[in-house]
């Protein structure tokens, strides 16, 4: 078992349950002791292949998959799951390669939006993103350069 | 990263927020990035991406500013 192994416990943990796996929930699975566990999330967390909780052992965010709710659900494969923002809630489905029905917020507006992921492509009410303009109104705004991504992960 | 009505409507937001705006893309354009960026997030053999490599992811959606290179 390597903490490559740990990663792919803990994004299989997320699809199935819909929550990230506490460090017991992990060393139970590995049979290894909790404070392995720990260690092996810190580095995991250091290597940017999930993010802990400042100053903690809890996993909040797997990307796509969040540990919290957020104003992303998407329901898939009969489970709802929470993405961490408007690109992840479109991750989740593009993760788990399976169809989806998201239900978002405009930011801003604050009105709430439907979307659908259906046989690899998105539509609202029927009509498909397409490079003819359809849903083109529709935005992700990313605040922040890729550079910056990791500064401040929870504003990006 | 939010989800707007419009372009207009992330003007607003930037603004009440005191920011520049960012970069922004269709839902659509998002879409094709996650499908690229996530497809295999849950294998096994997934252990991040070289910088090279996240490049390549953006270039195939056509993002190739400086906004999308790393060390800007």
């Amino acid at each position: 078992m390597d903490i490559w192994d740990v990663r792919a416990f803990v994004y299989r943990y997320f699809a199935d349950t819909t929550r990230a796996p506490s460090t017991e929930d992990t060393a139970r699975h590995f049979n290894i002791s909790k404070e392995e566990a720990g260690k092996i999330y810190t580095e995991l967390n250091h290597r940017h292949a999930f993010f802990l909780e400042p100053e903690t052992l809890t996993i909040r965010m797997a990307n796509p998959f969040s540990a919290i709710p957020t104003d992303f659900k998407v329901h898939a494969n009969g489970k709802t799951y929470f993405a961490n923002c408007a690109w992840d809630m479109l991750g989740i489905p593009a993760a788990l390669h399976c169809d989806a029905t998201i239900d978002a917020v405009f930011t801003e507006s604050n009105g709430p939006v439907q979307l659908e992921i259906r046989d690899g492509q998105i539509a609202q009410g029927g009509v498909l993103a397409a490079e003819d303009g359809g849903l083109s109104d529709m935005l992700v705004h990313f605040p922040l350069p890729f550079s910056r991504w990791y500064d401040d992960l929870v504003f990006t | 990263m939010l989800l707007f009505r419009s372009e207009e409507w992330i003007d607003k937001w930037c603004k009440r927020n005191n920011l520049a705006r960012g970069e922004m893309l269709t839902i659509g354009r998002v879409w094709e990035l996650s499908k690229l960026w996530y497809g295999n997030r849950m294998s096994v053999e997934f252990h991040g991406r070289s910088s090279e490599q996240v490049a390549e992811v953006f270039r195939q959606v056509g993002l190739q500013s400086c906004f999308w290179l790393m060390g800007t």
